[in-house]
C-alpha cells in the first residue's frame, strides 16, 4: 500500500467562520466545524494528491438578487458570513465549471436550504439559498442549464423546493425525515412541483429510524434512475450532514459508511453542506467520508468510535415501508400526477396562497403567487408579499427561455406597478436580459 | 567572535564576524564524500595566520542530512503507528519495518480504543529481532493525547538507541506528515549524531570550545544537544541562510520579495513586514510532506547557465544547463551570453557569445543585439510570473473567520531584492519588468554563510486546552497539566510564552524578552452540549520567529549598498 492520489480532483472550499453564529449556544454555532477541520487537517486530506483547499469567494448583493426577492431590501436580511458561505458555493461551482477541478465540496457555513423565493428574514438557520445562489450564477456565466439537485440533508429543503418549484430545467429530489415528525413539516411526496413542472420535484419523506440500507436503497431504486433519465449538466449534492445516528435535533440512523456510499452512488459534481449537528460524533467522519468517496478514494476505515452496524440496523416495516414510498418517487417523476398539482385560476395566471414562518427570525409571511399559463414557456412569475415586517412587496421574475409576452408583459408590469404605489418594494428579475431591478416607494408601507 | 559556514551543494562558504562587522570570509570546494573534510578546511582557510580566536559561537549549515535522504542512506527504522477511525493508516507505510497497532484516539484526544498491549509488545520483539535499533512512534491525534504514544515508548525503553515519539515534533493536527517526520528524524539520526561527534572533536583539535549550532530550515538555529534529538529540522537550510544573511545585510521592514538567480534556478523568497514567510508545512522528502517548518521559497527552473533554444519559431530558456555559457567555452548559449550580447557587461570571450547569439538571432530573424535583448526581456518576464504566482498562493490562502476574510492584508512588495552571479547586471531589467525598485546588496556572495552566523534560535510552540476535560498541553514542550475549568485565553498565552521562554533559557541558552515570543494564532471557542456551554477550547500558537543576534545587526547592516 502506499499514499492515495485522488481519482477525481476536489476542491474543498472550506469555511467554518469561526466568529459567526446565530446565538452562542445554537446548534447552527463557532463550534459546529471546528472537530471537522481537526480530522480533516489531522488526516493531512488537503496533503493528498488531487484533493485542494480552496478560499472561499464573497457573494455580491446581485448574486443574491439574481436568485431572491429580499424585502425590505437585500442587505439588511444577510451578514457577511452568508456572503462568503454564497461566495463559497460559487467558488465551488467555479471551479467545475472552469475545469480547475473534477469535484468540489462547498464545506462552508451558514447553510441555506429552508431560505425560499421570497426572504424577508432567518428561518430553519438559513438566511438566503447558497445552492440556488450558485446554480444561477453558473446559468448567468457558466451556461449551465439542467441541473439536478439531490437534498440529502435531514429536514425537507422547503426553500430549495420553493425556488425551483416552477423550474422545468431544475430538477429537486430530497430525501428527508417525515415532515409528520420533523421540521419544517413538509416534503411529502404529493409535492411534485408547479403545473409547468409537474415531477420535477420529488419528495421521498422516510421514516424516523431509517438506517444506511433505507438511504441507499433510495439512491439504488429512485435517485439513480430518475438521474440517467433526465440527464442534467450539473448533480449538486445539498449535503445536509444531520441524518446522523447520533444527530441531537433528528431521529435517523445514518452513519458516515452510509454517507460516503451515498455520495460514491450519487456522483455529484457539486456537494455544499448544509446541516448536521452532532459536531463531535459524526461531523469530523461524515465530511471526511464525503471528501474521499467525492475524491474516489478508499474509505472503508471511516467509522465513526461507536459505529455499530448491528445496532444500527433498520427494522423490516422501515424497509418495507422505504420500498413503497421508492415506488411512489419514481412514478412521480416518470408519470407526474395531474391530480397532485393546483390548477387554481384567475385571469390567466395559476394562484396558489401561502403563510411562511420566519422560525429563526419570529416574522409571518402572506404570499400570493401567480404563474402565467403560457403555452410557449415556463411563464412570468409574480408574488405579492406581506409580512409582519413589511406590506406588500412585488416579486417579479420573467424565466430563462421567457416568450416575447412573459418578457413583455414582466416589464410592463414591473413599469405599471412603480406607477401605481400598490407596492412599497418592488423586483423585477429579467433573465433573458440578465439582471434585476429594483424599486422603492420610500413614502409608502414601512 | 561569530563563525558561521555553510556547507552548499558545490563550495562551502565560511565568514568570521566580530563586533566590528566582517572579518574574513573563505570558500572551498565541498567534497560529498567528506563534508566534514570541507568543514576542516573552511575552519582552516578561516584560521589561517590567526593563531587562536576567541569564538564565541560556531553557527552550521548543512546538507548532511538532506544528502542522506535524498542518497538514500538512511538506517532502518521500526515504525510503530496507531490510528482509530479515518484514512486507513497502511497507506502511510514508510520504511521496510512498518506495524500498525490497534488503538484509537479522537479529535478531542479522547481514547475511543485502547492500545492493544499485546500486539505492541509483539511488533516491538520482531523489530528488536530483526535487529532494529531505531524507532518511530506515532499516534493519529497525539498532539490531544500522547499517552499511546508514550505506552509504546515504554515497551522501548532501554532496549533502542534512539526513538522519535510524533508529539515531541509539532503540535501541529497531520498524522501522515507526523509519521513521515518521525521517520526521517530516526532514519538521520544515526548519521547525525556521528557527524555532530566528529565536528565536536574536530573542534577541539582545533582549539576551539564555542557555543555549537546548528540551521534549520526556517532560518533558525538550534544547539547541537538539541539537533541530536531532531536533526530532521536540519535539512534544506541552505536557502534558509542566505535569506537570513540578506535580512541581516539589508534594512528590509516591508513587503518584499528575495530573488537568488543561480546557475540552473532563481529561488524566490517573499518577506512581509521585513520578515521572510515561514510555512509550517511545506517540505517535501522523497513525495512525503513533513512537519518541518521551513523558509517559504519556490525554485524556478531559469538561470544562468539555463541554456537557450530555437524550437518551432519560439525561444526557449531552460529548463536544461547543458553546461557552462559560450564565453566561458560551453556548449550552448545562455542567458550570460545575452547579457554579454546586450554589451550589459562584458565576461570571458565576448566573441563567442556574439557568434551564439546572432546563430540563435538568424533563426528569428533577429539581429546579435535583438536576440540578446528578446532573450534578457524573456527571462525577467518568466521570473515575474512565476514570483506573481506565488504571491497569488499566499495571498489566496484559506482563512477560516469572518474578521480575517474581511481584514485580510495582502503581501504586496514594494522592493526586489536581488542576489546571485547576474544579479548587478539584471538588477535594472528586473527592476523594470517589476515596476519595483531593485537592491543588490553588496558581498552577497557570503550571504549564506553570514546568515548562518548571525541566525538566531527559532522555535515554536503549540498549546491547545479543553477546560471541559481540565486538560492543557503544550506536546513539543511536554507539558501536559490539568487545568481548572476558569481557565482562559489570556492565560493560555502567558502560560505558552512563559514555558517557551523558559525552554529557550533553558535548552537554547537564550534569554529572549518577553515581546519577541510572539502570538501567531489565538482562538476561543464554547464548546456546547445540548444547549449549555460546558467548556471552552483554547488553541494558542506562539513563536520566536527567525532574527539577528542584536549585538551583530548593526555592523552587518553596512554591508548592504543599495544602487
Amino acid at each position: 500500500m502506499s499514499v492515495q492520489r485522488a481519482l477525481n480532483s476536489l476542491g474543498v472550499v472550506f469555511f467554518p467562520a469561526f466568529d459567526w453564529a446565530i446565538t452562542p449556544t445554537h446548534p447552527e454555532r463557532q463550534e459546529r466545524l471546528l472537530y471537522t477541520m481537526d480530522q480533516l487537517k489531522e488526516e493531512g486530506v488537503f496533503d493528498i494528491p488531487g484533493i485542494t483547499e480552496h478560499k472561499p469567494d464573497v457573494a455580491t448583493l446581485d448574486d443574491i438578487r439574481r436568485t431572491h426577492f429580499c424585502f425590505p431590501d437585500t442587505g439588511s436580511n444577510l451578514t457577511s458570513s452568508h456572503l462568503i458561505s454564497a461566495g463559497g458555493a460559487i467558488k465551488a461551482g467555479k471551479l467545475v465549471m472552469q475545469g480547475s477541478e473534477d469535484k468540489a465540496f462547498a464545506l462552508v457555513r451558514p447553510p441555506g436550504h429552508h431560505a425560499m423565493k421570497v426572504v424577508h428574514g432567518g428561518r430553519g438557520f438559513c438566511n438566503v439559498n447558497i445552492e440556488a445562489i450558485m446554480v444561477e450564477y453558473l446559468r448567468e456565466f457558466h451556461g449551465v442549464g439542467r441541473v439536478a439537485i439531490v437534498d440529502t440533508d435531514c429536514h425537507h429543503g422547503d426553500g430549495t423546493q420553493d425556488i425551483y418549484w416552477h423550474d422545468p430545467e431544475t430538477l429537486y429530489i430530497s430525501l428527508h425525515q417525515d415532515g409528520r415528525t420533523l421540521f419544517p413539516g413538509s416534503g411529502f411526496p404529493g409535492e411534485i412541483g408547479g403545473p409547468k413542472a409537474r415531477g420535477r420535484t420529488i419528495n421521498i419523506p422516510l421514516p424516523p429510524n431509517t438506517s444506511d440500507e433505507g438511504f441507499l436503497a433510495v439512491m439504488d431504486n429512485v435517485v439513480v434512475p430518475v438521474l440517467e433519465h433526465f440527464k442534467p449538466d450539473l448533480i449538486v449534492n445539498s449535503a445536509g450532514q444531520d441524518n446522523h445516528f447520533t444527530d441531537p435535533i433528528t431521529n435517523m440512523r445514518f452513519s458516515a459508511q452510509g454517507y460516503a456510499a451515498l455520495n460514491t452512488r450519487l456522483n455529484p459534481d457539486i456537494a455544499v453542506l448544509e446541516g448536521g449537528y452532532s459536531i463531535q460524533g459524526a461531523l469530523p467522519y461524515v465530511n471526511l467520508g464525503i471528501v474521499l468517496a467525492m475524491a474516489g478514494l478508499d474509505y472503508s476505515h471511516v467509522k465513526e468510535p461507536d459505529y455499530d452496524p448491528a445496532r444500527l440496523r433498520q427494522e423490516q416495516r422501515i424497509s418495507d415501508y422505504v420500498k413503497r414510498i421508492s415506488e411512489v418517487g419514481l412514478k412521480n417523476y416518470f408519470t407526474p400526477p395531474h391530480s397532485e398539482v393546483s390548477q387554481d385560476k384567475q385571469d390567466g395566471y395559476f394562484v396558489r396562497s401561502k403563510e411562511v414562518f420566519y422560525d429563526t427570525a419570529f416574522i409571518t409571511e402572506r404570499q400570493r403567487e401567480f404563474l402565467l399559463d403560457c403555452n410557449h414557456c415556463p411563464g412570468l412569475l409574480k408574488i405579492e408579499t406581506s409580512s409582519s415586517k413589511i406590506r406588500n412587496c412585488l416579486a417579479l421574475e420573467i424565466p430563462r427561455g421567457a416568450c416575447e409576452r412573459c418578457l413583455q408583459e414582466g416589464e410592463r408590469l414591473f413599469e405599471e406597478s412603480k406607477s401605481n404605489e400598490r407596492f412599497s418594494n418592488i423586483q423585477l428579475i429579467n433573465r433573458p436580459v440578465g439582471g434585476t431591478q429594483r424599486y422603492r416607494t420610500d413614502h409608502h408601507g414601512q | 567572535m561569530l563563525l558561521g559556514i555553510d556547507v552548499g551543494g558545490t563550495h562551502t562558504d565560511a565568514v568570521l564576524l566580530d563586533t566590528d562587522g566582517l572579518v574574513d570570509s573563505a570558500k572551498v570546494v565541498t567534497n560529498h564524500e567528506d563534508l566534514l573534510s570541507s568543514i576542516r578546511a573552511a575552519l582552516e582557510a578561516i584560521l589561517k595566520d590567526r593563531g587562536s580566536i576567541d569564538l564565541e559561537r560556531f553557527n552550521l549549515s548543512t546538507t548532511l542530512c538532506t544528502n542522506a535522504i535524498v542518497q538514500d542512506e538512511l538506517v532502518d527504522v521500526g515504525v510503530l503507528v496507531s490510528a482509530g477511525p479515518g484514512i486507513d493508516p497502511g497507506f502511510y507505510r514508510i520504511g521496510r519495518n512498518y506495524a500498525v497497532i490497534p488503538g484509537g484516539l479522537d479529535h478531542r484526544g479522547t481514547e475511543v480504543r485502547p492500545l492493544d498491549r499485546e500486539r505492541a509488545g509483539q511488533a516491538v520483539d520482531d523489530f528488536l529481532d530483526q535487529g532494529l535499533r531505531v524507532f518511530a512512534v506515532v499516534n493519529k491525534f497525539s498532539p490531544r493525547n500522547p499517552s499511546h504514544e508514550k505506552q509504546l515508548a515504554e515497551l522501548l525503553e532501554g532496549r533502542s538507541e534512539f526513538m522519535t515519539l510524533g508529539h515531541s515534533l509539532s503540535g501541529q493536527l497531520n498524522f501522515p506528515r507526523r509519521i513521515a517526520t518521525a521517520y526521517y528524524n530516526s532514519a538521520v539520526w544515526p548519521i547525525f549524531n556521528g557527524f555532530a561527534n566528529s565536528v565536536q572533536q574536530c573542534l577541539e583539535e582545533l582549539g576551539l570550545s564555542p557555543q555549537l549550532n546548528i540551521l534549520k530550515a526556517d532560518g533558525g538555529t538550534m544547539p547541537f544537544e538539541q539537533a541530536r534529538l531532531t536533526p530532521v529540522e536540519s535539512i534544506f537550510s541552505g536557502p534558509a541562510a542566505s535569506i537570513m544573511g540578506i535580512t541581516a545585510m539589508c534594512d528590509i521592514s516591508e513587503d518584499a520579495l528575495l530573488l537568488d538567480i543561480g546557475g540552473t534556478t532563481t529561488d524566490v523568497a517573499v518577506f512581509a513586514d521585513g520578515d521572510p514567510l515561514i510555512e509550517a508545512e511545506s517540505i517535501e522528502l522523497d513525495h512525503r510532506p513533513t512537519l518541518v517548518r521551513a523558509m517559504k521559497t519556490k525554485s524556478i527552473g531559469l538561470g544562468g547557465d539555463s541554456c537557450l533554444t530555437v524550437q518551432d519559431g519560439q525561444l526557449g530558456i531552460g529548463p536544461k544547463r547543458l553546461g557552462a555559457c559560450l564565453a566561458q567555452g560551453g556548449p550552448a548559449p545562455t542567458l550570460v551570453d545575452a547579457l554579454n550580447s546586450a554589451k550589459c557587461f562584458a565576461y570571458g570571450d565576448t566573441d563567442a557569445s556574439d557568434k551564439g547569439m546572432e546563430d540563435l538571432g538568424g533563426r528569428l530573424g533577429l539581429s546579435c543585439e535583438g536576440m540578446s535583448w528578446q532573450v534578457i526581456q524573456a527571462f525577467c518576464r518568466r521570473i515575474k510570473e512565476d514570483a506573481w504566482e506565488m504571491l497569488r498562493e499566499i495571498n489566496e490562502r484559506p482563512v477560516y473567520t469572518v474578521h480575517e476574510f474581511l481584514e485580510y492584508r495582502k503581501v504586496a512588495p514594494k522592493r526586489i531584492y536581488l542576489m546571485g552571479g547576474p544579479a548587478e547586471v539584471l538588477a535594472p531589467y528586473i527592476s523594470r519588468e517589476f515596476g519595483l525598485p531593485a537592491v543588490v546588496p553588496d558581498n552577497f556572495a557570503v550571504a549564506n554563510a553570514l546568515g548562518a552566523a548571525v541566525a538566531r534560535p527559532t522555535h515554536q510552540a503549540e498549546l491547545f486546552a479543553d477546560t471541559e476535560k481540565r486538560t492543557m498541553s503544550i506536546p513539543v514542550l511536554e507539558i501536559f497539566r490539568e487545568v481548572p475549568a476558569s481557565y482562559t485565553l489570556d492565560q493560555a498565552k502567558e502560560e505558552v510564552k512563559g514555558h517557551l521562554r523558559e525552554h529557550m533559557a533553558e535548552k537554547y541558552h537564550m534569554t529572549i524578552p518577553d515581546e519577541e515570543a510572539q502570538i501567531i494564532e489565538e482562538s476561543e471557542m464554547s464548546m456546547v452540549k445540548d444547549i449549555y456551554a460546558v467548556g471552552k477550547d483554547i488553541r494558542v500558537k506562539c513563536q520566536v520567529k527567525p532574527g539577528i543576534t542584536p549585538e551583530y545587526q548593526r555592523v552587518v547592516k553596512c554591508l548592504c549598498k543599495e544602487l
